[in-house]
């Protein structure tokens, strides 16, 4: 078959011979009921009009019936067992030439590839033996009609693979991220290996048979015996050229990469994922060719992450909604994406706009007043079980009374433990609890039907897919961030801008509304991301301060990095961002809340400041406090070491006794205090 | 001899591989017989004839069904006969049978007894098949014509024409004749007889009609058994392909072995099997006779009355010698049924 050609290896692939599941799955035969694997090369085609003529038929051709020789059943199981016994590629017969399904049951018992076509089986034996002369030019069409469909298609993931999967058929196709997870597409492309050489997959009812069984209607009897053994006993077999090969034999030779695999760069060059194609390789060119689509087909899909990525930026609602649920899904541990199978970009994507996306956060906010009664509802369209899907509309958050349905309502029946005692999903959504992506919110609401996943998966492209195409982390460590106003109050009409601006200079980040602030995730460096977050504070038009997250294992735990990353965030000063694993006394010491502490630390510190009129002494006290002794605190405040002594002693005179422990804390707590204020 | 004694026992071997017999017809003409053969017939060998003896074959022509339906007056086989006799100029001397299926045992038996003329053992087939020229005679040179053609209501038809054109000149007489009519043909004197005849087979249907005796006692020439299965299609043939003039329209009964290789078998039928496929390799075809005993009760399952579920017994018995020869085949082999190949 595929013996030894041209040098370059991949125009030999090219120019092997097509098989018959080729010309079925894409080429002249597309369309046709075909039964068997069709793996056969075809060399050559033969128009069999009477028996006699098989004779004279080489090994590898595609038998057309005609005339007399399709003239009934007895006549097309007697050419399929002619042809079988000549080592044929496939009997391709008329569709009126056999009524019932016996024929394709025989064609099983055989394992010879039957092909019923409607077309003029003269015209169909042109065209086979056109593709059969010039294998490359054949499937050089199918790849010219995948790159037609694929550009109708256009920038869409769920498309994209609906279109490969259309126009390789036979062959399964899937988008997975760098982990090999499924992120549209099909499942049986990724279980190709046990797949590869195994069943057909027939365009016509059969699908999904075991080819080895035969077809009900003729009784469900066991495997199929192999024809060899018949040439032992049947009398009037005419020959017994066929003894002892089986069909097996005409599978052999399948070469090259398969399944095959082509890498997806986003629109900034980071490898987004792969497309993967596997399924039977039925002929030595198959591998090459699907290749070459999958290549075709990156350029869509990189388009189709731009305009994800495009479209988040301009609308916070929409990423922010899509950040939520995949946090929901992640602690709700539905990583597996079992059916991100793909599906159409929601049909709400535009009309979220129109349906005041803008309120989003302020329906946040809302929600955490809201009896939680009214979450659950929402939050169980988000939890589907096993879908990994936006659901269709997303406006669902923002409370536009979409079409939550009876369905997210039922989800929400056992919600009164979880969401009473710790203020469910409305908790979840409140900052200041930080269950952000614990497991409480969602954990209840997974008892949702299997019914809503083929509305999810009609509504939406699968939520990883379009994290992936957003370019947001969604797998490895990461570690959680927040920016919070500092000194002001943030209105909701704030968050778009603050998160265009923190996705712009952390490089692609998810930002959601949290409290009274924002926050997110990073796959960043807890350092670097520190250093961005620094830059992003400095480009925000107000004054914030920013908390960066001890980094966390995957997603499922960002919740407890975000907990680090509010605090750290609260403790920093204006214009700083603090990291929870560099957090010190200080920080923790300013944790209290600033108007608790600040009249005992007045009382405390009185006497001090009623003899300090200028502060110095305040100042020197802390410095001395803070950096532990009397070299290093002058210093710090650039004054002699003497100075400081003379101005300790003036302090011990007001009255406090500086070597007293209990003393010492007291003073510098209220030190904080005071000076923090 | 074949006295009345005899009847039910020649009954029953006729019916042992015939197909198409229809159960009031032939019980008529089981009685038709019983009240004929007051004095047994003389059943002889031809060659032990004067060679010089006028020999005619007996048949029925026609559905077996009208028979049942339009009752005979009882001078049918002498009225054919007599005519014959007349066109010819000489006295028939014996009566032999054109083939040995179910009704076509008994009518010459009926015409013997009713002229009181001796039987020749033996037929023209050594099985049954449904044209009146496809007969070891025909092979052996003998014209069907002149032919006379009785029917129950009086007529009588005299048809002298090429043996090819019988069939299609029959077809539309016996039509208006009311569906059947009794044919006397093919005379030839006993010496020709003796070479074209498939010799003994009366006796062969005397002996394997007696309770017990094996089937394959009234196949001469051998049977084999071809499968034992279900049926689990039956569908209409889209035709052969071969312009062929037949009696009944082609079908195709498809049986499942239930035991062995489970083969698929696919038993071609045009008027009767022509053709067996086991797996869709001919394993069986015209001119040997192909047929479906019904495992529930033995009897001869007839192509019409085929359904998927049936549980039959594919036999296939051999023909006589002289069907196996190229002329043979070609009378009646698969292309006089329209199959090519």
């Amino acid at each position: 078959m595929s013996g030894p050609r041209g040098a370059v290896g991949g125009a030999a692939e090219w120019e092997a011979p097509i098989t018959v599941a080729e010309l079925v799955n894409g080429g002249p035969l597309a369309g046709a009921r075909m039964y068997g694997a069709g793996e056969s090369p075809v060399h050559q085609v033969r128009i069999v009009d009477e028996l006699a003529v098989f004779s004279s038929v080489a090994p590898h051709t595609a038998v057309v019936l005609i005339g007399a020789a399709a003239s009934g059943g007895w006549a097309v199981e007697m050419a399929m067992r002619r042809a079988w016994e000549q080592a044929a590629a496939c009997v391709i017969a008329p569709v009126g030439a056999v009524g019932a399904g016996s024929s394709a049951v025989l064609s099983d018992r055989l394992g010879i590839t039957l092909v019923f076509v409607t077309a003029d089986p003269l015209v169909t034996a042109v065209e086979v033996a056109s593709a059969a002369a010039r294998p490359a030019a054949a499937r050089t069409q199918l790849v010219a009609r995948c790159a037609t469909r694929l550009a109708e298609a256009g920038a869409s993931a769920r498309r994209v693979l609906g279109v490969l999967n259309t126009e390789l058929p036979g062959t399964s196709v899937a988008f997975v991220d760098e982990t090999g997870t499924r992120l549209a597409g099909r499942a049986a492309a990724l279980s190709s290996g046990a797949a590869s050489g195994g069943t057909a997959v027939p365009a016509s009812g059969l699908a999904g048979r075991d080819p080895a069984v035969p077809a009900s209607g003729l009784g469900g009897r066991g495997p199929a015996v192999h024809p060899a053994g018949l040439e032992g006993r049947g009398p009037a077999v005419p020959s017994s050229g066929p003894a002892g090969r089986g069909p097996v034999a005409q599978s052999s030779g399948i070469v090259g990469a398969w399944p095959a695999e082509v890498v997806v760069r986003g629109p900034a060059g980071e490898v987004l994922g792969r497309l993967v194609a596997g399924g039977p390789a039925r002929s030595a060119g198959w591998p090459s060719v699907v290749r070459t689509v999958l290549e075709l087909a990156v350029a869509p899909l990189a388009a189709w992450a731009a305009t994800e990525r495009l479209a988040a930026a301009g609308d916070f609602a929409l990423q922010s909604a899509l950040a939520e649920r995949l946090l929901s899904e992640a602690a709700s541990g539905s990583e597996n994406l079992e059916d991100a199978a793909g599906s159409e970009v929601p049909g709400s994507l535009g009309g979220l706009e129109a349906s005041d996306a803008s309120d989003v956060p302020g329906n946040l906010g809302g929600l955490r007043d809201s009896a939680a009664s009214d979450v659950p509802g929402d939050l169980g369209r988000y939890d589907d079980p096993d879908g990994s899907e936006v659901p269709g509309d997303l406006g669902g958050f923002d409370g536009c009374d979409g079409p939550v349905g009876p369905d997210g309502f039922d989800g929400a029946e056992g919600s009164e433990s979880p969401a009473g005692s710790k203020g469910g999903s409305g908790a979840r959504l409140s900052g200041g609890a930080g269950a952000l992506g614990a497991p409480s919110g969602s954990g209840r609401l997974r008892g949702g039907r299997p019914g809503r996943r083929a509305d999810d998966r009609r509504a939406g492209e699968g939520v990883w897919a379009r994290a992936v195409a957003l370019g947001w982390a969604v797998r490895g460590p990461v570690s959680a961030f927040m920016v919070r106003p500092s000194g002001w109050t943030a209105d909701r009409q704030d968050s778009p801008r603050a998160g265009e601006v923190i996705a712009a200079t952390l490089g692609g980040a998810p930002v959601v509304r949290r409290g009274d602030g924002w926050a997110g995730w990073s796959a960043l460096e807890p350092g670097e991301l520190a250093e961005r977050l620094g830059a992003c504070l400095r480009a925000l038009p107000w004054p914030c301060a920013a908390g960066v997250g001890t980094p966390v294992t995957g997603l499922r735990a960002v919740g407890e990095s975000l907990l680090g990353a509010e605090a750290a965030a609260f403790l920093a000063g204006s214009g700083r961002v603090a990291r929870s694993d560099r957090l010190g006394p200080a920080e923790l010491l300013a944790a209290i809340p600033g108007g608790v502490l600040r009249a005992p630390a007045t009382v405390v510190l009185r006497p001090l400041m009623a003899a300090d009129r200028e502060g110095t002494l305040l100042e020197t006290l802390g410095a001395v406090l803070s950096e532990g002794g009397a070299v290093r605190a002058a210093e710090r405040l650039g004054v002699h070491r003497n100075t400081v002594t003379a101005r300790l002693e003036r302090i011990k005179e007001v009255g406090y006794d500086l070597d007293d422990p209990a003393t010492r804390l007291a003073l510098h707590l209220a030190w904080h205090v005071i000076s923090k204020g | 001899m074949i006295g009345r004694e005899d009847l039910p026992v020649l009954a029953a071997g006729s019916r042992l591989f015939a197909t198409g017999a229809a159960e009031s017809s032939f019980q008529l003409a089981v009685d038709w017989a019983g009240a004929v053969l007051d004095t047994p017939v003389e059943l002889v060998a031809a060659g032990d004839l004067p060679p010089g003896t006028l020999c005619v074959a007996v048949s029925l022509v026609g559905s077996t069904t009208a028979l049942g339906e339009q009752l005979p007056e009882g001078q049918e086989p002498a009225r054919a006969v007599r005519a014959l006799e007349r066109r010819l100029g000489r006295r028939a001397g014996a009566v032999v049978a054109l083939n040995l299926a179910a009704e076509n045992a008994l009518l010459p038996l009926i015409a013997a007894a009713s002229l009181g003329l001796p039987l020749v053992d033996g037929d023209g087939s050594g099985r049954v098949f449904p044209l009146v020229e496809q007969t070891t005679y025909t092979l052996g040179g003998v014209s069907s014509t002149p032919l006379a053609l009785a029917g129950p209501s009086g007529e009588l038809v005299l048809l002298e024409t090429a043996p090819d054109r019988v069939e299609e000149t029959l077809r539309p007489v016996v039509l208006s004749f009311g569906g059947w009519g009794l044919a006397v043909c093919y005379p030839m004197e006993a010496a020709e007889l003796a070479r074209v005849l498939v010799p003994g087979t009366v006796s062969l249907l005397l002996e394997a009609g007696r309770p017990g005796a094996p089937r394959s006692v009234a196949a001469p020439y051998g049977v084999r058994r071809l499968c034992e299965g279900r049926i689990v299609a039956v569908e209409g043939s889209s035709g052969h392909g071969a312009d062929v003039t037949l009696p009944s329209a082609p079908s195709s009964i498809v049986v499942e072995e239930s035991e062995g290789l489970g083969r698929l078998v696919r038993l071609e039928a045009h008027n009767e099997i022509v053709l067996a496929l086991a797996d869709g390799a001919a394993v069986a075809m015209a001119p040997d006779q192909i047929c479906m005993i019904s495992s529930a009760d033995g009897v001869v399952v007839d192509v019409d009355k085929a359904s998927p579920g049936m549980r039959v017994e594919v036999l296939v018995l051999r023909a006589a010698p002289a069907w196996h020869t190229e002329q043979g085949s070609a009378l009646g082999g698969l292309r006089a049924f329209g199959v090519p190949l």
